[in-house]
């Protein structure tokens, strides 16, 4: 299968761990050893507990587009970091940088996102792994 | 003792004066901590949750080198292997409980109110509430195990001490955040200890016991502390309420 060369790197970086703790296992989940960084536009913000999801599209060098989600901190973890509802919306270009699903799956644990103006919010529980 | 010698006294010196200000500072009176109208220390407030002094940001676990050594047949009911049955691997991804101590120990707010007769321990993470009656009554012994088990304060000076017993066989810490192939487990014969003391305005020394004689062949304990965040007060605990978006039960998200 060919590999997409397109906004989307998948590196090899070798684990920083720490303890995740969020209601199920980061360690299950998603691989430490699969990071991802991507660049799109948000379709879709779910800012619910247990943890906020956010859709991103996209598109690559023949243009196809693929819909990634990711995942991020509970509401209350960000509201209390100073990080409201309104940071993030669709039509929002970002980068994203998290770690992907196991299951290989267009999901990842969503790290950091960066701004066109290069504003970036960290989005991930507090429990977990940050993109270095 | 004019025998000594002047750098094996002033060893010897300095070693009285670390031992006085030690005992100093374990005897001295906290007198300026808060307290309720009873004398009693008020723990009253917004708490980080319990963890080794200067450590951040991940949920606490216990430490393997503090532990007892295993009774014969201990070691396996301690660690529990996954089977790859979402239902047995992830329980909290289904919005299980996750028992106590674990749900204490997440990277999150811990709020305390106290009355003379009970505190509350509320602790933000699937906002599971303590009720803990500070009376020292007698255990019950014929209720259910639960997750949360039946914790009973009691004074011991200004330290409260709180016996948790009819416990649920659950997880004890959340050690499966770290290990995706296994996670430690308490048994029913599990009673928990914890020691708080309010050491200053914005310390409790908290130290844990896990007295579980079906694994382990003795009481062992950590020392712990919570710090206070009195700029959590305006705001106090968020809500979360785990069946609200859950895209992970099963313990594979869904999109």
């Amino acid at each position: 299968m060919r590999k997409r060369s397109v906004a989307l790197t998948l590196g090899l970086l070798l684990s920083t761990a720490t303890a995740p703790s969020a209601h199920h296992s980061f360690t299950a989940e998603y691989d430490a050893n699969q990071p991802v960084k991507i660049s799109g536009v948000v379709t879709r913000v779910e800012w619910q507990n247990p943890h906020i999801w956010f859709f991103v599209d996209v598109k690559d060098d023949k243009g196809a587009v693929a819909n990634w989600g990711f995942s991020g901190a509970p509401p209350g973890v960000l509201q209390r970091r100073g990080i409201s509802r309104n940071a993030l919306k669709a039509g929002d270009t970002i980068v994203v940088e998290g770690f992907r699903a196991r299951d290989g799956s267009n999901n990842a644990s969503g790290g950091k996102v960066t701004f066109a103006d290069g504003r970036s919010v960290f989005t991930a529980s507090n429990e977990d792994r940050a993109p270095k | 003792m004019p025998n000594i010698r002047p750098f094996t006294r002033r060893l010897a010196t300095l070693i009285v004066l670390g031992l006085a200000a030690t005992l100093g500072a374990q005897s001295k009176p906290a007198s300026d901590i808060p307290r309720l109208a009873n004398g009693k220390p008020d723990f009253t407030g917004m708490w980080d949750n319990p963890k080794e002094p200067g450590a951040r940001g991940a949920a606490t676990v216990f430490d393997k080198a503090k532990m007892a050594p295993f009774v014969p047949g201990g070691e396996a009911l301690f660690y529990e292997p996954r089977t790859g049955d979402p239902r047995h691997d992830e329980p909290r991804a289904f919005c299980m409980p996750s028992g106590f101590p674990s749900a204490f120990l997440g990277p999150y707010p811990v709020q305390f109110i106290q009355t003379p007769q009970h505190l509350v321990m509320s602790t933000e993470f699937m906002n599971v509430t303590r009720i803990i009656p500070l009376d020292g009554r007698a255990h019950k012994t014929d209720i259910e195990p639960t997750f949360y088990g039946e914790p009973v304060g009691r004074w011991e000076g200004d330290t409260l001490v709180i016996e948790g017993r009819n416990y649920k066989r659950w997880s004890l810490d959340d050690w499966y955040y770290q290990n995706p192939k296994e996670y430690r487990m308490h048994s029913e014969a599990f009673r928990s200890i914890e020691r708080l003391r309010r050491v200053d305005a914005d310390t409790i020394a908290y130290e844990f016991t896990v007295d579980d004689p079906k694994i382990f062949t003795r009481p062992w304990s950590v020392q712990w502390q919570m710090k206070r965040h009195p700029e959590w007060d305006k705001v106090g605990l968020y809500e979360m309420v785990c069946n609200e978006n859950n895209r992970c039960e099963g313990g594979k998200c869904r999109q």
